[in-house]
């Protein structure tokens, strides 16, 4: 045993005094009787008038003594070192991966990761890293199995690809020079290779565990030649052929039930008529008793808007214009009555529907042109703005643009304090305002020019005629800015979660399902946004397993793996109990009672 | 009051019996020194001119030639001196309320056989003066003796000795009971004195508190009716030794009473004195 507080032993020399006060005499005490006579010439040894007295040890101040010893012992912390799995600083990397769900690796996994950090101390911190489609840490420099327990508590296995390497990443961003720090993955090894293999300083431990499994790889909705079709791919698994039984929900009502007969580790597709609205919600699950990842039983889709949306491009117009409009899937150009319009400098019409308005002799409400810059190149787009993703215009170059005052538009784009693309909203209606003539800039040109366009195209058409994306479970849903309002996104749970009027993303989409995306204004009105459809990851359901290769983990080495363990809280349980005892003793007097009775 | 109904029942058919021929000036019950009238044969003396003719044994004046007259036993009253110490010592635990009890207990029983009583109380700033209350031969009298007792004052000293050398000096021998904690100074010399009487009874009142204290730890004592003060040490030893003390003390005590041709009875105060005491008096054959 061994002292982090040596110093506090000097407190023992407090017993001094209260030896010294158990020698002093007391005072003696007045008490009237009714007469002394028979106390008189008693031989009854009388204390001597000097203010000492010997020491007698009595059992109080013996348990006055033990109390006193027992709290300068906790002062002086004892402690005693013990073999520990963790490191001054472990990082613990949990997959939630879709693959994880299956037999119970997932529950392993955590189980692992309990026993790992069951000595989780002040000297032995620990962080936890979720690796899921976007890594995120659960906890960092942790001190108390409450607080493991907690992070632990809050991982839940998904339906996407684990992004190891950005996990492994992350918790190399948690290592600090003061303390070394020690990975230990709990994974069953993703699907590639780490980006840096072996990782040094790293254990991984596998999830192997698994069993009989099929899902439902695709759903989809196609329109073909007028006809529309669902198409539906079951994938076995197992090395055996199975005959999987699919029951197909169309809104809520069964739509078809079918067996599809699966040859051993390979899918079967079928194709299947359809009816169904623009909007309708289809699903396909497997029927018939739960094989071991029952995630990838269940799959979504939803009928996208049949026809194109129309864009009515007024103004002088531009052929980059119109090869922008014809090249951007779902939409068409129309010569009236388009969903969108756009209007390519010239006079501004009236902004009956949403409109991109490029650079019109008279600004839409709101905006009001101060003055003209020429010569001028992209210095500014707005972080995070769906309507940018993918989207590089660090090499347009403006000729020239109108230098505005538009207070309650948003600038997309901006050179210094000029603003060059701008997004609002007018009489209720979304709209884009471009400061600049396309012929006047090099934009055209870009790689970036359709997907801006296409992006331009797809917000101002709104949520009513927007794209149904389908993507695997993890990918995050962008979000279009809509002034004014609040985006609420439901999960397939059916739980609304509230975000920030300037959230771009929702990324919490790990659970496979539905999610609904609305808007809400803070007068109460409610705008329909995007229907995002995330299914399991087909890639996940084949739970395979890899080992991820580790230079020698330093997790079980006797070298660093010492944990402080202080024994001061059970010294001072110990010495609360003495005082308890020295209470009762001094109060109670035990003996005394004893001896009255017996004189009694 | 003092004694209640249910006692006063209990006790009305007993009365004190003496153990001594008394010395008294009325008639009464109890055997005198002198001769009277009673039933009870004495002695024969030579016939002197006065005496009264009818006592001459004729037969006896015939057989031997000189005249005898009878004489019989005479029969006097018991004179009954109550000594109640009221002194500040017996104002600790419930010594002075147990010690009034005791004195209204003989009172009544003296009362109810028909004897001469009266009360003395101890306490006051002389201890050689006593007080002298009312006295009484009849049940009638209890009221007024009953009175003076309850309203007797607590506090002060007094000793034992001077009422008794008076009591032995007069000219009537009566018997004396004596109801006090005997925790003077004179203790030893006033029950010496007793033998100068007819008797009687030394009725011993202590408290729980005396007969075992609890005291504890270095203490200054202090007397209540002197304001001597001893120094002690409580210790168990000091416990032990202060009760072999108070034992011999009350064997001491009754050793004393005997030699004086007193009863003695330690009775611990408290509400159970009456009976105890009673059953101890009917032990001894005080009372019958």
């Amino acid at each position: 045993m061994s002292l982090l507080v040596p110093g506090a032993l000097g407190l023992a020399s407090l017993a001094l005094p209260l030896i010294g006060l158990y020698m002093l005499r007391s005072r003696r005490r007045r008490v009237t009787v009714p007469s002394v006579l028979l106390w008189e010439r008693l031989d009854i040894p009388v204390s001597s008038a000097v203010p000492w007295q010997k020491l007698k040890m009595t059992p109080l101040l013996a348990l006055q003594l033990g109390v006193l010893a027992l709290f300068v012992l906790a002062l002086a912390r004892p402690f005693v070192l013990v073999p520990s799995l963790l490191g001054p600083h472990t990082v613990v990397i949990v997959d939630t991966s879709g693959s994880m769900a299956m037999s119970n690796r997932f529950a392993d996994a955590v189980e692992q990761a309990r026993f790992i950090t069951r000595d989780v101390s002040e000297a032995n911190q620990v962080s936890i890293v979720e690796a899921g489609p976007i890594p995120r840490v659960a906890a960092a420099f942790v001190t108390s199995t409450e607080e493991v327990e907690r992070a632990l508590d809050g991982l839940a296995v998904g339906g996407g690809a684990a992004d190891l390497d950005a996990a492994v990443r992350l918790a190399r961003g948690l290592a600090t020079p003061d303390r070394p720090t020690n990975l230990v993955i709990l994974s069953d090894g993703g699907n590639e290779e780490l980006a840096a293999e072996p990782l040094v300083g790293a254990d991984h431990l596998g999830f192997v565990a698994r069993g009989d499994n099929l899902s439902v790889e695709a759903l989809s909705v196609e329109a073909v030649g007028g006809v529309q079709r669902l198409f539906l791919s079951v994938a076995n698994h197992t090395p055996i052929e199975r005959t999987a039984t699919v029951e197909v929900v169309v809104d809520g009502a069964v739509f078809d039930r079918l067996q599809v007969p699966v040859e051993a580790t390979s899918s079967t597709a079928r194709r299947l008529p359809l009816d169904a609205p623009p909007g309708a919600v289809i699903s396909a699950r497997l029927v018939g008793p739960a094989d071991a990842l029952p995630l990838d039983d269940q799959a979504w889709t939803v009928v996208p808007e049949g026809a194109d949306r129309k864009v009515e491009v007024v103004g002088e117009g531009s052929p980059f214009l119109a090869g922008l409009v014809d090249a951007v899937p779902g939409f068409a150009r129309a010569d009236g009555d388009g969903d969108v319009l756009v209007v390519d400098r010239g006079p501004l019409p009236d902004l009956d529907r949403p409109a991109w308005v490029i650079r019109t002799e008279t600004p839409p409400p709101g905006i009001t042109v101060r003055a003209i810059a020429r010569n001028l190149a992209v210095t500014y787009q707005r972080p995070g703005e769906p309507i940018l993703d993918a989207v590089d215009l660090s090499d347009v170059a403006v000729g020239e643009a109108q230098v505005v005052d538009a207070p309650d538009w948003l600038p997309l784009v901006r050179s210094g304090d000029v603003p060059l693309i701008l997004l609002g909203d007018v009489d209720g209606r979304r709209v884009v305002y471009t400061t600049f003539d396309l012929v006047h800039s090099n934009l055209p040109v870009q790689v970036a020019f359709p997907i801006l366009g296409a992006n331009l195209l797809e917000w101002l058409a709104g949520a009513d005629a927007g794209p149904v994306s389908s993507l695997p479970a993890g990918t995050p849903i962008a979000l279009p800015t809509v002034a004014d309002a609040v985006p609420v996104v439901t999960d397939p749970a059916g739980v609304d979660h509230r975000l920030t009027p300037d959230a771009a993303l929702y990324a919490a989409t790990s659970q496979p399902g539905i999610y609904r995306v609305r808007y809400v204004r803070d007068d109460g009105t409610v705008e329909p946004g995007p229907v995002a459809v995330r299914n399991f990851d087909p890639v996940e359901s084949r739970a395979g397993f890899r080992t991820i290769a580790t230079t020698d983990g330093t997790l079980t080495g006797a070298d660093t793996t010492a944990k402080v363990r202080e024994w001061a809280p059970w010294v001072i349980a110990l010495s609360l109990g003495l005082m308890a005892a020295e209470w009762w003793v001094g109060h109670q007097r035990p003996w005394r009672r004893r001896t009255k009775e017996a004189a009694a | 009051m003092l004694l209640d109904r249910t006692l006063r029942a209990r006790i009305e058919r007993l009365s004190f019996t003496a153990r001594r021929r008394v010395r008294a000036r009325w008639a009464g019950r109890h055997p005198s020194y002198r001769k009277g009238e009673s039933l009870d044969f004495a002695d024969y003396r030579e016939y002197t001119p006065g005496d009264d003719y009818r006592r001459i044994d004729h037969a006896l004046w015939a057989r031997l030639g000189t005249p005898l007259v009878r004489e019989f036993e005479a029969e006097e009253e018991l004179p009954l001196d109550v000594v109640v110490d009221l002194t500040q010592s017996m104002t600790f635990g419930q010594k002075a309320h147990t010690a009034r009890v005791l004195t209204g207990l003989v009172t009544y029983l003296a009362l109810s056989g028909g004897d001469r009583v009266r009360l003395h109380a101890l306490g006051g700033p002389d201890p050689a003066k006593w007080a002298t209350g009312p006295g009484g031969r009849h049940l009638s009298a209890w009221p007024r003796l009953e009175t003076w007792l309850e309203t007797r004052p607590e506090g002060g000293t007094g000793l034992l000795e001077p009422p008794i050398r008076a009591f032995a000096a007069g000219p009537v021998r009566g018997s004396v009971v004596v109801v006090s904690d005997l925790l003077t100074d004179d203790w030893e010399r006033a029950l010496d004195g007793l033998a100068g009487t007819g008797g009687g009874v030394v009725l011993h009142v202590l408290s729980p508190a005396e007969l075992s204290p609890d005291l504890a730890g270095d203490l200054e004592l202090v007397d209540s009716e002197t304001g001597r003060t001893v120094a002690v040490s409580m210790s168990e030893q000091a416990a032990e030794t202060y009760r072999a003390r108070v034992e011999r003390f009350a064997v001491d005590a009754a050793a004393r009473a005997r030699r004086a041709g007193c009863d003695y009875v330690l009775v611990p105060a408290g509400p159970d004195a009456a009976d105890a005491t009673l059953a101890a008096l009917a032990a001894a054959e005080v009372i019958a």
